[in-house]
């Protein structure tokens, strides 16, 4: 039996994406929206000489944001306090912000803007990654700091706050540019845009400044939702006001993987299907679901790492080299990639896909409690936290080549890794030698040790002809000193900045979730799993490992 | 030399506290080694030392110590390096290889390198020279060992001296990068720095040491850079880093761009150890690299070349557009080190309305103060620190020796300081010598 198959994601019309090839002439505008919008598009075309400044040539940023506010919906939440604040207070810190910032920090909780900032100063000094906190540039940053409280669906609320923002415009100079983001739970998004609509707080018009909105995954929990929800979005924003956030693009080694693929010529004649072998791709975690039982319940492994991270990083080590490193040209390549892997039928996903639940067991020294035992999930809980499957992708470049993918939750260590495994040398002359040279092997370590691993065969020194595998070790660590940005830093820079090069657009999305979601349906179809089957701490369940020794190969030992 | 960075240390008893404790461990480490300003990285696992008397042996004494080095680690993963260079430090003196040893040392994990520090010794003496070599193996935040620098220690004495590259070439790890680091002023026009620039992928110098004003070695740097197309880094300039990007922030406000084509005054304000600079003799090249910044980064062309005015400023005109831009090194009091920037003043006049961006910079900030008409439009405070030599090594290393901010501020300084002029004198000298 064949699971439904969600429908192809639409051909672009003119609320989609653009395809990012910007000179070649627009169709003429039929409605006003589209002469609005075509109208926008020219301004921007024509960058006046003024919008760039000669003498930030050379500088760590050649454009710098614009004055602008941040207005942070959900400031109160887990995710705000950890990641989003200590970021600003970092970009801040280094400059990196104009002085015409201001933080406006929405939720429903009662502050002030004093009593906001001391509480937020405690998350800083918690979460920041340089340590201690910079008390003057605290100080200056709190002063940019407003607390506007107000019930999602409150239409006054949202009323007051569109006059706040136009009197910090006059207070505090930020010119009308604003940039919403969302840190709150997903199921608030389409209200919160609804309202901003409601309200106008999407509208560019002319001199009034920039609108952007910053929406963080999950983008739906299946391709309607998706769809349902790129819809409820684009109501209110054009698509090129999007800023779709997953962390792990702003990753220092997720970047690197760009530069390290087409700043290289040494690889690219190799990169395809006559000299690779396989790709896996791993994300495992050590960690539980460390109190978010509830959440963790309505995603699963396939939903919260394959829908995005997972896929994301497939994209772009498959994708075509781009024509440019605009943010559109960089996607339509990722694009074509996640339209071409073929989507799995319920007989694949039956023999290709495999789920797994984690049992109690022992992760680095110490006992940890099963999945079903956790706090908010329940004990016949049948939500996968492991997932690994067998991809392919139907093009020139790769048919034929698998793509391994896994993650999991509860494995024994948090290793990040994308190995591109190279095929055999086609006669092996030195099958006598004491050693049996394995494949080479191309490891990029997205986390820890970020870094790039070359694996090839070596004579042992001697009168005979041993062969041993050796690695070439490229570490992050030992050859920059320099920190790296945390991705949150990386990726509100660039959305403050106006560059979606990192962020998800909107058909991505649902390309990526035409992958997945025939693969939740399957498993809804089928029987029970006999949850769990794998034991904290090791590498998930048998069925994980017997996926890709069938076909005479083996995860990397990580 | 080997140092236990271990002790003292309590029981770890999960991974997790001994995940910290390895943190803590090296954050200590790399602060230990931050503060002190010794010799020997806290970082260094072995160190071996060899002494030769002869170019033959150097190459062998370097391999035993290496050797050593490596033997002495207690882990044996060698790590790839993917930046390393060859570093040769033209000394001069012992006080000068001393302290370039100390800094090159504090950069030698991030940098690993081959360095060569070449001092005289005794020059009316019997030529030969007397070496010492040592490989540091340095110790990585996970662990990991590996062989990353190497320094050898050259003291050519008598006749030796004057024919260093001839030490140089054979020492050069081949098919790296070579950087020439000259600490102190550099005799650019010598028969010395003929031989010795062709070997150069990089010369670093640092101008704002330099005797005097600074301006005839600065001259001479700025057409030899122009004649030679010689990649230069100028700690000097490296220092303005900080500058320039309060400056550009000055225009970061989209209704403050305009005025980057209207800028009417340039006033450099630059400290002196006696007021009013009475005998010019103050290096002014870090002042000066602020005109010729701006200069070239704005589109000004030199009308009247820098000279000295009987009241202590050196003055200049440039043209912009239209408009003729005024410019002044103004000599200043100020507890700062003589030839240190106070103040960057810029003046810009658009429909009548003057625009006056002033920034100035302490230790560990850099200020900016911006008025537009009369009225106060940026006040702001960036937190910068001062970069000291380990940074500005490391920098020079790290960057692009082609940057054309940089080629283009330098060429700046050549005409600021009447290139024409030098330049016709440069290639009548380059003619005769051909001719010779």
């Amino acid at each position: 039996m064949t699971a439904p198959r969600p429908p192809k994601p639409p051909s672009r019309g003119p609320r989609a994406t653009s395809p990012g090839r910007a000179p070649a002439a627009p169709p003429p505008a039929r409605t006003a929206r589209e002469l609005r919008e075509a109208t926008v598009a020219a301004r921007r075309r024509a960058r006046p000489e003024t919008d760039t400044n000669p003498l930030r040539q050379g500088l760590r940023l050649e454009r710098v944001p614009d004055p602008c506010a941040f207005v942070l919906f959900g400031a109160t939440g887990d995710l705000a306090h950890r990641k989003v604040v200590p970021a600003l207070y970092q970009l801040w810190r280094t400059n990196l912000l104009p002085a015409e910032f201001s933080l406006v920090a929405v939720a429903r909780r009662p502050y002030t803007d004093k009593s906001f900032a001391a509480e937020v100063k405690a998350s800083v000094e918690k979460y920041s990654r340089v340590q201690p906190v910079d008390e003057e540039a605290w100080a200056e940053l709190a002063k940019r700091i407003t607390y506007v409280q107000l019930d999602f669906g409150d239409d006054d609320g949202f009323d007051r706050l569109g006059d706040r923002l136009d009197e910090l415009d006059k207070e505090r100079g930020t010119a009308g540019n604003r940039l919403f983001y969302l840190a709150t739970q997903p199921s608030q998004v389409t209200e919160i845009v609804r309202q901003m609509g409601r309200v106008g707080l999407d509208h560019e018009l002319r001199g009034s400044g920039w609108r952007r909105v910053v929406v963080e995954k999950p983008f739906g929990r299946d391709f309607e939702s998706a769809r349902h929800l790129n819809h409820e979005v684009q109501k209110v924003f054009r698509e090129s006001q999007v800023y779709r956030i997953d962390h792990y693009l702003g990753k220092e080694t997720v970047r690197n993987l760009l530069v390290f693929r087409f700043g290289n010529g040494i690889f690219e004649p190799v990169w395809n299907r006559s000299f690779v072998d396989h790709v896996q791709i791993t994300v495992a975690e050590s960690l539980g679901v460390e109190g978010r039982g509830a959440f963790y319940e309505e995603t699963g492994a396939s939903r919260d790492i394959l829908q995005n991270h997972l896929l994301q990083l497939m994209a772009l080590v498959a994708m075509e080299p781009p024509t440019s490193f605009s943010a559109d040209a960089l996607r339509d390549q990722k694009l074509q990639v996640l339209r071409a892997i073929t989507t799995p039928d319920y007989e694949s996903v039956r023999g290709n896909i495999v789920r797994g639940q984690y049992g109690g067991g022992w992760v680095q020294g110490e006992p940890a409690p099963g999945y079903r035992e956790e706090p908010e999930v329940d004990p016949e809980s049948e939500t996968e936290t492991y997932v690994a499957g067998k991809f392919t992708i139907d093009d020139w470049r790769w048919s034929g080549v698998p793509f391994y993918l896994r993650a999991g939750k509860r494995l024994p260590k948090r290793a990040t890794e994308i190995s591109i495994q190279f095929k055999e040398v086609p006669l092996r002359l030195f099958r006598d030698s004491t050693g049996d040279p394995a494949p080479n092997v191309l490891a990029m370590r997205i986390q820890p040790d970020e870094g790039i691993m070359l694996r090839f065969a070596a004579k042992v020194p001697g009168l005979g002809l041993d062969v041993r595998t050796v690695n070439m070790d490229f570490a992050y660590e030992t050859s920059f000193v320099v920190d790296s940005p945390d991705a949150y830093e990386t990726l509100i820079l660039d959305a403050l900045l106006g560059d979606a090069s990192l962020f998800t657009r909107a058909d991505e999305v649902e390309a990526a979730w035409a992958v997945v979601t025939p693969i939740i349906n399957a498993w809804a179809e089928m029987p029970a799993p006999n949850f769990p089957d794998y034991a904290a701490g090791s590498w998930g369940p048998e069925e994980g490992d017997a996926l890709i020794e069938r076909e005479g190969r083996r995860w990397r030992r990580i | 030399m080997a140092k236990d960075l271990t002790a003292p240390r309590p029981v770890a008893h999960s991974l997790a506290e001994i995940e910290s404790q390895l943190s803590k461990l090296w954050a200590r480490a790399a602060a230990a080694q931050a503060a002190a300003a010794k010799a020997e990285a806290a970082t260094v696992a072995a160190q071996a030392q060899a002494a030769a008397r002869a170019a033959a042996s150097l190459a062998a004494s370097l391999a035993a110590a290496q050797e050593a080095g490596v033997g002495a680690g207690a882990v044996h993963h060698v790590v790839a390096r993917t930046s390393v260079l060859n570093l040769v430090v033209l000394a001069g003196d012992q006080a000068t290889a001393k302290r370039c040893a100390a800094i090159i040392a504090r950069t030698a994990s991030r940098h690993a390198s081959r360095s060569l520090i070449l001092s005289a010794a005794d020059p009316e003496g019997e030529p030969g020279l007397e070496a010492n070599v040592e490989a540091l193996s340095l110790t990585t935040a996970t662990g990991r060992t590996e062989t990353g620098a190497e320094t050898i220690f050259i003291r050519a004495c008598g006749e030796t001296g004057m024919h260093l590259a001839s030490i140089i070439v054979p020492l050069l790890v081949h098919d790296l990068p070579v950087a020439l680091w000259w600490p102190n002023d550099p005799p650019l026009e010598s028969h010395r720095a003929k031989r010795l620039l062709p070997l150069a992928d990089r010369l670093i110098v640092d101008g704002s040491s330099w005797s005097g004003n600074g301006l005839e070695i600065l001259a001479q740097l700025a057409s030899a850079a122009e004649r030679r197309s010689l990649a230069v880094i100028d700690w000097a300039l490296l220092r303005q880093s900080r500058w320039r990007e309060a400056a550009a922030s000055v225009y970061d406000l989209p209704d403050l761009r305009p005025h980057l084509g209207a800028v009417r005054r340039i006033d450099v304000e630059y400290a002196t150890d006696h007021p009013g600079d009475p005998d010019g003799s103050t290096n002014v090249v870090r002042p000066l690299y602020h005109v010729a910044w701006l200069a070239s980064r704005l589109g000004m062309s030199v009308h009247d070349p820098l000279r000295r005015e009987p009241d202590g400023r050196r003055v200049a005109t440039l043209r912009q557009r239209d408009h003729d831009v005024a410019v002044a090194l103004q000599p200043g009091g100020s507890e700062l080190p003589a030839g240190s920037t106070i103040r960057v003043v810029i003046t810009s006049r658009l429909r009548g309305t003057d625009l006056v961006g002033e920034v100035t910079a302490g230790d560990r900030d850099v200020d900016v103060t911006v008025r537009d008409g009369g009225r106060d439009r940026v006040k702001r405070t960036y937190s910068a620190p001062r970069l000291n030599d380990v940074d500005l090594l490391s920098l020079s290393v790290e960057e692009n020796a082609a940057d054309p901010v940089s080629v283009q501020a330098l060429a700046m300084v050549h005409r600021l300081l009447g290139a024409e002029s030098s330049l016709r004198r440069a290639a009548a000298r380059d003619r005769s010598e051909q001719g010779d």
